[in-house]
């Protein structure tokens, strides 16, 4: 079906656009920015802010342009005086109920509000303050604070937990100058249904939504003589770290971050594609034991926590479906306060794990009480290492990472690129691809295929199991046996998928999860703005890595054949098991109904 | 919870079979039948689960409408209107009035947005910002009926004819 053509003018000028477009959309194609403050493409049409207004012609009214559609020969216009004035007394409007301290504000120069009242020029306010009520900072939650003051009521976060993750922890309560965004009965986030995926507060225009920071404690560990600090740097950063530093999007820098990772002063620069490419062979051999002994499938990949949390809170019955795997970001901590401690000889109570991770529900993950698996081991082997020892001691996002980077007047655009240090620096192509949506799935494949049949897949590109379609499915043939494969990234397409497994009419073998829209590309601790057209280029940029990788498939990474030699023996042994391998549990977030 | 209230919800929520929009007439019939007149914070999770409708968006609506409390009410309840011309017309003396007749628990003294219950659970009175209904200042609301131009002797009556209705 061709899309209708309308006639349309914008500010004298006559253009030709699609039917179905809104003003605001119809003026952005043609090169013409209107401020907003609430509208979210394809997600949000509240209407709330009033910033995106316009005059059309015949119209007695202005009209907001994010909700208004373009019809044949409508007139619109962008920039008269009477737009001008009610932007600004909509601004100021929003401006008398703000904090306006930007100075201590952790969104200063990244924030929208700001933005937008110097671009249109807007300097005080001479509104009265209307707010009456006054609500905590929400701090609950290991991975965001919700501030209300600095909120604006945009509701983008509530359409986002909505309409993309399908999560509701939040909605707006009560109204007029009463009006805040709310969990149920306002209980915390930590509280509530919310899976700590950030995906609100990459949309929040303002600073009311932030990750919680944890650069303090990594500071504190480099300064600390005799601390030996390693850092894992998740497949994701690499993809969009440059963002922060004003590359294009789409420009995977690895060997710049390892730098400047060295240069902050970590004792060793590892990479989380090391335990990616682990995760992959006990998952792959988890999915094969399980095909060959009836086991409970289908098989559910497990290394996103939000996920994780999702699948514990809406869907517990389905919990023996999830992979036991733990995630690339435990592993690798498991195995550095034990294996890597033992090789190196480090005391492992001197060892320090930090993570940079492009998601907030790592912070969350880290914490979770099971995972201190390195304390359970030495204290098999009679030795108790510190109370409260975790496996993960802190977890900093992209943007932390950019803000350490700057902060240590590292000039990162000027860095020559350097190599991660081994053994846990040593990674594949697999591995690398574990940060886009389908990634997983294609790392598995590749070598779940070697394992069965002996040879490599004759093309290592699964296309099929690629792109950003909510839900793609696959079959691969592998000697004889037709494996039935999905992947499904945010968290309402999730759901979809496990509506089907609960009610049994699941087709697949095998499927993949992520969280966060692209997957960890466009995870809640990445760079801001990400929109589509940003995730795709850094799903590029992944791809485009993995084929720049000598070696493509888990199973030939060199370090993780030495650790199975030298620790773990064999996949799913009892090693294994207790340093690579979790359990879940069901939230009951209204007991006793 | 009680096994007799999850039924008589169940009830309530299948007397309107999905219709849309149904969620405010499934609130207010549960409203109506607990013996304190409010939604109390389990009645609503489970009313949550039972519809499908996400806990955060049924508080959502809860908290946006006023006739919907979410703390207990008393047997009958009055609103008074302290809005600009119901002011001017002397509701503050029919604020008074009950205060001197009743003794309320929790109360904090003020006006606005009050919200205080007899320690017998017999009455409840709260405040509105106006009801729009400015020309018959002062305006109070009774049990859901709207009296208009009232007098302390008219309070006075209303409340003689609450104690003999016995419902
Ligand atoms: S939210 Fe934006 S405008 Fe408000 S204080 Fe922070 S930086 Fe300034
Ligand atoms: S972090 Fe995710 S789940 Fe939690 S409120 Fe934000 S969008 Fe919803
Ligand atoms: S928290 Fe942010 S995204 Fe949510 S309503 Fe407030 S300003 Fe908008
Ligand atoms: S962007 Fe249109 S009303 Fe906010
Ligand atoms: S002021 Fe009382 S009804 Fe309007």
């Amino acid at each position: 079906m061709t899309q209708k053509q309308l006639r349309i003018k914008i500010n004298g000028d006559t253009y030709l656009m699609y039917e179905g477009q809104s003003v605001l959309e119809a003026c952005r194609s043609a090169g013409i920015n209107i401020p907003n403050l609430c509208y979210l493409e394809g997600v949000s049409r509240r209407a709330s802010c009033g910033i995106c207004v316009v005059e059309i012609e015949g119209a007695r009214t202005l009209v907001r342009s994010c909700v208004t559609p373009i019809r044949e020969g409508i007139e619109i216009f962008t920039n008269t005086g009477r737009v001008r004035k009610a932007r600004h007394t909509n601004i100021k409007l929003l401006l008398a109920n703000h904090p306006r301290n930007c100075l201590e504000c952790d969104k200063n120069r990244q924030c929208e509000l700001q933005k937008l009242s110097d671009d249109l020029d807007v300097r005080d306010t001479s509104y009265p303050k209307i707010r009456k009520k006054h609500y905590d900072i929400d701090a609950s939650s290991p991975s965001l604070t919700r501030d209300h003051e600095k909120c604006i009521l945009c509701a983008r976060c509530v359409e986002v937990c909505s309409q993309v993750q399908s999560v509701d922890a939040i909605e707006i309560a009560e109204r007029g100058m009463e009006a805040h965004v709310s969990t149920f009965f306002n209980k915390g986030l930590d509280a509530s249904e919310c899976v700590n995926c950030g995906q609100c507060l990459l949309v929040c225009p303002t600073g009311a939504l932030m990750a919680k920071h944890e650069t303090g404690s990594v500071w504190k560990a480099i300064d600390e003589p005799g601390r030996h600090v390693v850092v894992q740097a998740a497949p994701a950063i690499r993809a969009a770290i440059g963002e922060e530093f004003g590359f294009e999007a789409g420009m995977p820098l690895t060997g710049t971050l390892a730098a400047a990772l060295r240069k902050m002063g970590f004792d060793r620069v590892f990479d989380t594609q090391f335990t990616a490419d682990l995760t992959i062979i006990e998952e792959g051999n988890e999915l094969i034991s399980r095909i060959k002994n009836k086991g409970v499938l289908p098989l559910i990949t497990s290394c996103s926590p939000g996920w994780i949390r999702f699948a514990e809170t809406f869907f517990p019955k389905l919990l023996p479906n999830l992979s036991t795997c733990k995630s690339p970001q435990q592993m690798f901590g498991t195995l550095a306060k034990t294996y890597y401690a033992e090789k190196m000889n480090i005391d492992p109570s001197k060892i320090t794990v930090v993570s940079v991770m492009p998601c907030t529900a790592k912070k969350f993950e880290a914490r979770r009480p099971e995972m201190n698996s390195a304390a359970e081991y030495w204290r098999n082997k009679g030795r108790r290492l510190p109370g409260g020892t975790r496996d993960v001691d802190s977890v900093i996002t992209t943007r932390e990472l950019a803000d350490m980077i700057r902060e240590s007047g590292i000039d990162f655009a000027r860095l020559t690129g350097e190599k991660f240090d081994e053994p846990f620096g040593i990674s594949t192509g697999a591995g690398t691809i574990f940060g886009a949506t389908g990634g997983v799935m294609e790392a598995a494949l590749r070598t779940a295929y070697a394992e069965l049949t002996g040879k490599s897949l004759k093309d290592l590109n699964l296309k099929a199991v690629r792109g950003m379609g909510g839900v793609r499915e696959a079959s691969v043939d592998i000697n004889g046996l037709t494996l039935k494969v999905a992947v499904a990234h945010g968290l309402k397409n999730a759901r979809e998928v496990m509506e089907q497994v609960s009610k049994g009419k699941s087709p697949y073998h095998f499927i993949e999860i992520m969280t966060c829209p692209g997957g960890c590309i466009g995870g809640g601790g990445q760079p801001v703005p990400a929109t589509t057209d940003v995730r795709e280029k850094r799903i590029k940029a992944v791809y485009s890595e993995d084929e720049s990788m000598p070696l493509r498939e888990s199973h030939k990474n060199p370090a993780v054949i030495a650790l199975y030699d030298e620790f773990l023996k064999e996949p799913l042994s009892g090693v294994s098991h207790s340093m690579l391998h979790t359990e879940y549990s069901r939230r009951d977030l209204y007991p006793g109904i | 919870m009680k096994a007799a209230l999850k039924k008589e919800i169940d009830g309530i929520i299948k007397s309107y079979d999905g219709t849309h929009g149904s969620l405010l007439g499934i609130l207010e019939e549960i409203q109506k039948r607990n013996p304190h007149n409010y939604l109390p914070e389990k009645t609503l999770a489970y009313t949550a689960k039972k519809t499908g409708i996400p806990p955060a968006k049924v508080y959502g609506v809860v908290t946006f409408y006023s006739f919907f409390s979410l703390i207990p009410q008393g047997k009958h309840c009055i609103s008074i209107c302290r809005g600009t011309a119901c002011h001017t017309k002397g509701s503050r003396k029919l604020l008074d009035y009950l205060r001197s007749s009743f003794e309320f628990e929790g109360d904090t003294g003020g006006d606005a947005k009050l919200f205080i219950t007899t320690k017998d659970r017999y009455l409840t009175v709260r405040t509105v910002a106006c009801f729009g209904q400015c020309a018959l200042a002062p305006v109070i609301e009774v049990d859901g009926k709207i009296y208009g131009s009232v007098t302390v002797e008219e309070l006075k009556k209303i409340l003689k004819k609450l104690k003999g209705s016995r419902q």
